[in-house]
């Protein structure tokens, strides 16, 4: 009995090699993100796609539904769909305060090759091509002046109506809000020292020169400057302490991490 | 084999629906984890419970995905830090040229062995500091021993990962992990094995697989791609020294993963790895038998070695093959005076973990070769071979069901281990070893 066992071995061998399948640069392969999938993102977004993980009923902030195409961060422009490096970027830096993790521990591989699959279920990446992002202009640097005439932008861009004046996400629309899957959406409070995706400046200026599909947060780039846009960065980043403490941290983090 | 040697296989593995509860050796995947994250056992481990990378920086990270939803504050309220472990298991073991008073026989027992659980409890404390506390035990004999207790304080120095400190009972950063491997009937002899005399006494008790009383430094990249631990120990099992650790010892592991995006390998590691364990051979004696923590004369056992991992095909579904190779060495003291010099010897190990990519990743296939080679033998009149060992492993698990609370899995493994000249009368010794269970973990 285990001698024949052990004439198994040969045949496991054989079997073992029809594992290995080859991707190409660039583009990721929908077979093998079907498993990184099932490995790490079913339990929240289901295995149709639409959100609808067994963990998914107990969040207060529900697992995207893939179905529709819509994605809330990205660097193309309202309306657009998002390009992969958008996606990778969610998946680099996962979304603060949420139950999205960050997928920075999986290789590079296995990041394109999930994207590649999570866009199977959504018809629109067959037919439609994204936009060209924005362009987003280099950082003119935190001063208090740029605070002062932030603070003055937001007030005209009427911010508060649904982030509160302190930003404090308490404006008198918040309670009110929904998204575009009915769910109850809160607006996110900008004095935490995180916005949900990514802790570069540069994440928070794209959310409002694209706006969050999906969510009641508008686009702001039809009417915003981009020097008011960063002026409005700077008083978001005037908020909290933590902001900086972050920023230094994911730079640290680009100097040193394999993937980014 | 003959016919009926077959049938009487057969028999046993038909005993196996016959399931009461049994255990084997403890391993952990913790679905408190889970739970608390809502993640399926899969994100974690690449078969449970053997740790992929994502695993590996998680608990590299204090059981953290610093996503402000670690500590206790911010977990949702129904999340419990505990977990248990069980697996119910028929095993059946044989064993030649034992000694009896009929003479040299071949020994073969089998069953659905005695029931005992692993209580898995961890957790984040509070921001950057975590704990791991493991009770084993609760068999028919009614003992309970803690197998791992730890707090764990990760980015000790201003944010950095560079350096995390673990104190209590942990096990040391091995090569490949003896609590969360997928064998069950077998031990890897590397870590377990000592140069001996025939019928001779080594005071030594090292293993490297067994948990160890210290504390570990830990440090590790963002990604946990480069790492390294060094751990100070109180050797186990040691009656202790005069000095202010019982049995002063050291473990070190550095190792460093490289990732590649084209072609059939997707990842490959290198790592070094090294043990010095004390162990006192005098002692102050009251009635002739020697005082606890009195012992003096520090003889060591050394191990060292290195190792390459390598996967090939998808991370996510990959074949793991980890090579290891150890060299080792127990003072000529600790054998008690019974031995000519120090005995030496050379091991490793192959262990291959195939991940079949079909649908949700249901199965995995494993198997193990190790080896041991005497190189000096401590009695120089001892065969040269006396005691070199060959051990090879096979088996399957099939995971019935995963989800974000539990998992439950069929096991089947075999296993067979020849070693030289330990036999009744110097023959050699044979042990085969056949195992099926339901590993559940809740
Ligand atoms: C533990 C639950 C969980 C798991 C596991 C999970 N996600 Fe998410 N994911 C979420 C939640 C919740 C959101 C929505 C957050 C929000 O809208 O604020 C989300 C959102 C996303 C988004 C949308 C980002 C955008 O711009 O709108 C992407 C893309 C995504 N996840 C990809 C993945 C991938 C790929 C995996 C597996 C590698 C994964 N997720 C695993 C919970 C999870
Ligand atoms: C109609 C209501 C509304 C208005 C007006 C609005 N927001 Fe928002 N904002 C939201 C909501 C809702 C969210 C949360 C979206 C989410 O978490 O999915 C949000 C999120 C944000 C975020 C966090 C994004 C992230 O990545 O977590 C920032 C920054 C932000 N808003 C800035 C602004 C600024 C600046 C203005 C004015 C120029 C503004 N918002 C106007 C509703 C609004």
């Amino acid at each position: 009995m285990f001698y024949r066992v052990g004439q198994l071995i040969p045949v496991f061998a054989g079997l073992l090699f029809a594992a290995g399948s080859a991707t190409a640069a660039g583009t990721g392969s929908v077979k093998t993100g079907k498993l990184v999938y099932e490995r790490y993102c079913l339990s929240c977004h289901g295995a149709e796609g639409n959100g609808q993980g067994e963990a998914a009923e107990y969040m207060a902030v529900k697992p995207r539904d893939y179905r529709q195409g819509t994605y809330k961060w990205r660097t193309t422009p309202s309306g657009s769909l998002p390009l992969d490096s958008d996606l990778e970027h969610t998946l680099l830096n996962g979304l603060h305060g949420t139950y999205m993790p960050t997928w920075r521990a999986l290789d590079q591989r296995s990041r394109r090759d999930v994207i590649s699959y999570i866009k199977t279920f959504s018809p629109r990446f067959a037919t439609e091509k994204p936009q060209d992002p924005i362009v987003i202009p280099p950082d003119p640097g935190y001063s208090d002046a740029s605070v002062a005439r932030g603070t003055a932008v937001y007030k005209k861009y009427n911010c508060s109506q649904c982030h509160g004046p302190g930003g404090q996400g308490d404006g008198p629309s918040a309670h009110e809000l929904k998204d575009d899957w009915g769910n109850a959406i809160v607006p996110y409070d900008l004095t935490k020292g995180h916005v949900k995706c990514g802790d570069q400046s540069t994440d928070i200026y794209r959310v409002f020169m694209t706006g969050l599909a999906g969510t009641p947060m508008p686009t702001f780039a039809d009417s915003m400057s981009s020097a008011d846009a960063w002026d409005l960065v700077h008083f978001i980043q005037s908020l909290s302490p933590g902001y900086a403490k972050n920023m230094m941290a994911a730079a640290a983090d680009r100097k040193t991490g394999a993937t980014q | 084999m003959t016919g009926k040697g077959s049938l009487r296989v057969m028999l046993q593995v038909a005993l196996f629906a016959v399931v009461t509860f049994v255990f084997v050796s403890p391993a952990s995947a913790i679905p408190a984890f889970a739970r608390k994250y809502s993640l399926r056992c899969t994100a974690c481990h690449e078969a449970w419970p053997v740790l992929n990378d994502f695993g590996r920086n998680f608990r590299d990270n204090g059981y953290q995905l610093r996503l402000g939803k670690d500590d206790t504050v911010t977990a949702e309220p129904g999340y419990w830090p505990v977990a248990v472990h069980v697996l119910p298991s028929y095993t059946y073991t044989k064993v030649t040229n034992q000694p009896t008073d009929q003479g040299t026989k071949t020994l073969g027992s089998g069953g659905v062995g005695d029931a005992s659980i692993d209580l898995l409890m961890a957790g984040v404390l509070t921001p950057n500091i975590s704990f791991l506390v493991v009770p084993t035990g609760f068999a028919s004999d009614g003992n309970v021993h803690l197998e791992s207790y730890w707090a764990y304080f990760s980015r000790v120095i201003k944010n950095s990962d560079w350096l995390n400190i673990r104190i209590g009972q942990f096990e040391m950063d091995l090569p490949a992990s003896s609590h969360r491997n997928l064998e069950m009937t077998d031990s890897y002899l590397l870590y377990s094995y000592h140069p001996s005399v025939p019928g001779g006494a080594n005071i030594s008790a090292y293993d490297m697989g067994e948990n160890q009383r210290g504390i570990e430094i830990v440090g590790h990249d963002r990604d946990s791609l480069t790492r390294y631990a060094i751990s100070v120990f109180s050797a186990h099992d040691s009656l202790g020294s005069s000095n202010g650790l019982s049995s002063p010892s050291f473990y070190g592991h550095l190792q460093k993963y490289f990732r590649f995006n084209e072609g059939p390998v997707s990842q490959f590691e290198l790592g070094v790895w090294g043990a010095l364990a004390n162990y006192p051979t005098q002692f102050l004696t009251s009635g002739g038998t020697p005082i606890p923590g009195s012992g003096s004369h520090l003889q060591s056992s050394t191990r060292y070695g290195m190792e390459a991992n390598l996967w090939l095909g998808p991370l996510v579904a990959p074949l793991h093959l980890d090579l290891v190779y150890g060299h080792g060495k127990d003072k000529q003291d600790l054998f008690a005076g019974t031995a000519d010099r120090a005995g030496t010897f050379n091991g490793g190990f192959l262990e291959a973990i195939w991940v079949p990519p079909t649908d949700l990743l249901h199965w995995s296939v494993f198997g193990r070769y190790d080896v041991i080679r005497n190189q000096n033998q401590p009695l120089i009149a001892a065969p040269a071979n006396f005691n070199d060992q060959n051990q090879w492993t096979l088996g399957m698990k099939y995971t019935i069901a995963y989800s974000i609370r539990d998992e439950v899995a069929l096991h089947a493994e075999v296993s067979s281990n020849k070693a030289k000249g330990v036999g009744d009368g110097g023959l050699d010794q044979r042990t085969d070893s056949i195992m099926f269970g339901v590993d559940f973990v809740y």
